[in-house]
């Protein structure tokens, strides 16, 4: 049962990139609403910050994780053993 | 005495591990199995503050003191124990459980313990029954891995006891109490580093995710609840507010997350994954303030359960499928729908997600950062929280429920492993739903409000863009078949080039020392060989031959004398007296 709804969800993969899309508008629209109190440090303060985090953070991560392991820690899986 | 000694639940899980075989005889090891975790789930709610008060030696050891900080550790103990024990359920072999059964009683001891020696009993049971559950997967590379953990453990055992010594050396009564930064010596320090091994604190962390994929199954699961968290207890209890451990949290909360990101193997994922969330509890000790202790608490119960849930959905993965690698996994979905559903519950809690159990309290550790006003530790745990979602969250299921389709195909796990993983999927839900229910467990009073708007939207926000990151970089995140090295290189390949370090040079020069020893060195005592021969055949032979001939010489004369002849005698007697009266006159 629970395989069919995902199976019927993967063949309509727009709907879920529409949802998520609207989810990342919701999510920035929402920060314009709410109320900020006793903030941290600058960040707390503006609006749309942690949207720009999350993905910085998410792009930077992979980009600099990934290129590490390629360039330098990458090994076969046997590495160890021979 | 009997009673008192049933008081302790460690007791409970030591009679549980040697009743193992008769109750595996007797056909009812699985009654047995849940029997023993439920009566020590029942039996913390009834602990006093202090029993098991015994003097060894000279030494005031004490078995059992029991506060808050204590008691929630015991209670996720306990839970964990019971929701492990009914995962391993359709383990055959009693071995297997009663090395489980010791290590939760070592735990439990040490959790429970008042003073340095019992704690160091205890601390080295952990070590020595945590190993059979990676020896018993009885794979070569478990075999290895069992060794080098073993190994890694006992030289941080030997560092906590040496800190012992030296504690005791200054005067310390060895009582298991709390230290202050600014009164540090060595001793506390030393006992820190034993401590933070176990921690799995970055550089002594590597052991972890050594060990943890090649452990069995269902060990795997009991070893990411007890191990870390009872190095965060005991850390918790001796050292709050050291900086150094804030710091190194914080480091150790990246450092495991980014080693997530790029690992293949899904039980590695999991075990680099331990290393990151266990630095946010070391950075609350660190951080030290009320607030963050009971972050660091409510962190450590809420992170017992939902890694538990996410090793055994990829252990349940392991079990049916044969596989663990994010490469050769791929569409399980369609045919392990439930063992799915409940791993995602796992990861969208780790990840912290509303209603989650990771919401309520990885955000109170981050909260106490930036109440202290340590911006920077507060950037760094937020930022291992975006890898968290990325690693965890998103790409372990991704690449093993759904992506390329692997073709691999798979039965459902076992009822037994579905109800333990259905178990820890409730408790990560109903914690963050009624985060009152873990609040009211924490060593102190609670002042702090998960769900405002401002949380809500943080989460919504950092989720929701990177989720978009995941989604634009996906094809770089594809897994290939490697593993990346970790500080487990200088003591598997440094150990390794050490001994082609011994088997070059130092064997070169060995062989050359030989070489000269055999040219030169055998011709000179071959030459001092001959002349001791000459002196001992010439001088030494000839007196001693010389002596000895003299004496049958004599003795043979002395034989012709005795003729029998009375005149012959006489005439004998005369010059032996005359060479008597000779030798008197003449000296």
């Amino acid at each position: 049962m629970m395989a069919r709804w995902i199976g019927y969800l993967r063949e309509r993969a727009h709907i879920v990139k529409g949802v998520f899309f609207a989810f990342l508008v919701f999510a920035v629209a929402f920060d314009f609403l709410i109320h900020r109190h006793e903030p941290h440090f600058f960040g707390d303060q503006i609006i749309g910050f942690w949207s720009l985090f999350g993905l910085l953070g998410c792009l930077g991560m992979i980009i600099v994780c990934k290129g590490l392991s390629h360039v330098w820690l990458e090994r076969e899986e046997d590495y160890h053993d021979r | 005495m009997t009673a008192s000694l049933f008081v302790h639940p460690a007791s409970w899980f030591i009679l549980g591990a040697a009743l193992m075989p008769v109750a595996r005889r007797l056909g009812v090891m699985k009654v047995w199995l849940v029997l023993i975790p439920l009566i020590a789930l029942a039996r913390i709610h009834f602990l006093p503050e202090s029993f098991g008060l015994v003097e060894y030696l000279g030494f005031d050891l004490q078995f059992g003191r029991v506060d808050r900080l204590t008691f929630v550790f015991l209670h996720v103990f306990a839970l964990m124990a019971l929701m492990g024990s009914i995962f391993a359920l359709q383990v055959k072999e009693s071995g297997q459980h009663i090395a489980a059964f010791l290590y939760v009683a070592g735990s439990f001891g040490v959790t429970l313990a008042g003073d340095y020696l019992t704690l160091f009993i205890f601390w080295e049971l952990m070590a020595f029954a945590s190993t059979f559950l990676i020896w018993y997967r009885k794979k070569k590379r478990s075999i290895e891995a069992g060794y080098r953990y073993l190994l890694v453990h006992t030289a941080g055992g030997l560092a906590l006891l040496a800190g012992i010594f030296l504690l005791y050396h200054s005067g310390h009564d060895l009582s298991f109490g709390m230290f202050t930064q600014e009164g540090a010596g060595w001793a506390e320090y030393l006992v820190m580093i034993g401590f933070m091994l176990n921690a799995a604190v970055p550089p002594i962390h590597a052991w972890l995710p050594d060990a943890y994929p090649e452990a069995t199954v269902t060990g795997a699961v009991f070893m990411c609840a007890f191990t870390t968290k009872t190095a965060v207890y005991v850390l918790a209890r001796a050292f709050p507010g050291f900086e150094v451990l804030a710091i190194l949290g914080a480091v150790m909360a990246l450092y495991g997350v980014a080693y997530a990101v790029i690992e293949n193997d899904a039980r590695r994922i999991l075990a680099y994954h331990v290393v990151s969330q266990v630095g946010y509890m070391v950075c609350g000790v660190g951080i030290g303030t009320a607030m963050a202790i009971n972050g660091t608490a409510a962190h450590a119960y809420a992170h017992i359960v939902y890694k538990a849930l996410l090793f055994m959905g990829a252990g349940a993965v392991l079990e049916m499928t044969g596989r663990s690698k994010l490469s050769e996994l791929g569409g399980l979905y369609k045919h392990m729908p439930w063992t799915m559903f409940f791993t995602v519950i796992g990861g969208i809690a780790i990840s912290g997600f509303p209603l989650t159990s990771g919401f309520i309290s990885k955000s109170m550790i981050v909260a106490a950062a930036g109440n202290n006003h340590q911006i920077i530790l507060l950037v760094m745990l937020t930022l291992a929280g975006v890898g968290t979602f990325l690693s965890v969250g998103i790409k372990l299921p991704y690449f093993i429920w759904f992506g390329r389709d692997s073709g691999v195909e798979a039965k459902e796990a076992p009822w037994n492993m579905q109800l333990a993983m259905a178990m820890a999927a409730f408790v990560c839900i109903f914690l963050g739903v009624f985060p009152g229910a873990l609040y009211s467990m924490l060593p102190y009073p609670v002042e702090y409000h998960p769900y405002t708007a401002y949380h809500l939207s943080e989460t919504f926000q950092i989720f929701g863009f990177t989720g978009l990151g995941f989604y634009l970089m996906v094809k770089y995140l594809k897994p290939h078949d490697v593993s990346n090295l970790d500080l487990d290189w200088f003591y598997r390949k440094g150990s390794l080039r050490f001994l082609g370090f011994a088997a070059g040079p130092v064997v070169a020069v060995n062989e050359w020392v030989s070489n000269v020893y055999r040219t030169i060195g055998t011709r000179f005592t071959m030459a001092a060989a001959r002349a001791f021969s000459w002196f001992d055949k010439e001088g030494i032979d000839w007196t001693i031959d010389g002596a000895a001939r003299g004496v049958v010489d004599g003795g043979d004369r002395l034989r012709r004398l005795q003729t029998g002849r009375i005149q012959h005698y006489i005439g004998g007697a005369v010059v032996a007296l005359l060479a008597v009266l000779l030798v008197v006159v003449l000296i």
